[in-house]
C-alpha cells in the first residue's frame, strides 16, 4: 500500500507464468501482452487475497486458516476450494455453523480458540448443531 | 516446457515478498500461509488462462490477446481487477512503443519480454 515503488515493475517471473499458462492444453503460444497481463493480474490477486485474509487476523500473524476462511466464504474463489480446504476441529466447525446461523442477529465474537489440528473435516457439512444459540 | 512439477508453481519466495510488501510492517506469515498463497496464485494463473482462452475459442480466433485477459476478468467475476489491469495494459503498451521507437524496427513476435528483476 505505502510502497513508493513504481507500479509497472513486475515481481513474478514471466517465464514461470508462461510455463504455467502453456501447461493448459488450449494454449500453444503466449504473446508478450497477454503474458504481462496475466502476470500482473496474478500479483493483484495474491495481494488482494492476502489483504482480505489479514483482516481476519487478530494478531500480527497471518495464518493458513485466515486465507482458507476467505476462500470458503467468497464464491468467486470457488476454484481454490479444493486446494485450500478449511482445516478445523469438529468442534470449531460446529461453532462456526452456529455462528453462521446466528448471522443477522447481533452476535459478538465468542471465544475462538486457535487450536489448530489437521483434521480437515469438511466432508460432514450437514448443519447439525446440537446447541442452538440460547435466546 | 514444464519438466519438473515445481515448474508449475510460482516461486514461494517471490510470492511471499509480494505479500509482505502489501501487508503492514511487522506482520508475520506462517509457513503454511505462504505455501497456500503461492499455490493459490499458481492456480489463479491457470484459472485466468482458461477463462481467456474460452473467449478466444468462442470468437473462433487463435491467438490470445491482452483484451481477452481483460474480458476474462468479468467472466470469472473479478470485475474489480479490470480497472487496475486496464491501467497496467496502457502503461505496458506505452513502454513497449517507447522501446520500439528507441530500437528502431524490432520484431513484434518476440515472445520473451525482458524484465529486470531484483534479487530473487
Amino acid at each position: 500500500m505505502s510502497t513508493p515503488k513504481p507500479e509497472k515493475e513486475l515481481h513474478l517471473p514471466l517465464s514461470r507464468v508462461k510455463t504455467i499458462m502453456k501447461s493448459s492444453p488450449d494454449v500453444d503460444a503466449v504473446g508478450p501482452e497477454p503474458l504481462y497481463l496475466v502476470t500482473k493480474v496474478t500479483e493483484i490477486f495474491v495481494t488482494d487475497l492476502a489483504k482480505r485474509a489479514f483482516k481476519n487476523t487478530k494478531s500480527n500473524l497471518l495464518e493458513y486458516k485466515h486465507i482458507a476462511e476467505i476462500v470458503q466464504e467468497d464464491d468467486t474463489l470457488d476454484f481454490l476450494r479444493e486446494i485450500m480446504p478449511r482445516k478445523i476441529t469438529v468442534r470449531q466447525f460446529k461453532e462456526l455453523m452456529a455462528k453462521k446461523a446466528a448471522k443477522g442477529n447481533e452476535s459478538d465474537e465468542s471465544s475462538e480458540e486457535s487450536s489448530e489440528e489437521d483434521s480437515s473435516d469438511e466432508s460432514s457439512s450437514s448443519t447439525t448443531n446440537p446447541d442452538s444459540q440460547n435466546s | 516446457m514444464a519438466e519438473k512439477l515445481e515448474d508449475l508453481n510460482l516461486p514461494l519466495t517471490v510470492v511471499t515478498r509480494i505479500v509482505k510488501e502489501t501487508l503492514p510492517d511487522g506482520v508475520a506469515i506462517s509457513k503454511e500461509a505462504r505455501t497456500g498463497l503461492a499455490k493459490a496464485a499458481s492456480v489463479f494463473v491457470l484459472y485466468v488462462t482458461s477463462a481467456a482462452t474460452n473467449i478466444v475459442k468462442n470468437n473462433k480466433r487463435k491467438a490470445l490477446t491482452g483484451q481477452d485477459v481483460l474480458e476474462a476478468m468479468a467472466d470469472i467475476e473479478f470485475d474489480r481487477f479490470v480497472e487496475p489491469l486496464r491501467e497496467a495494459l496502457e502503461n505496458y503498451k506505452q513502454a513497449v512503443s517507447a522501446k520500439k521507437m528507441a530500437s528502431g524496427k524490432k520484431k513484434d513476435d518476440n515472445d520473451d519480454v525482458e524484465m529486470v528483476e531484483e534479487d530473487l
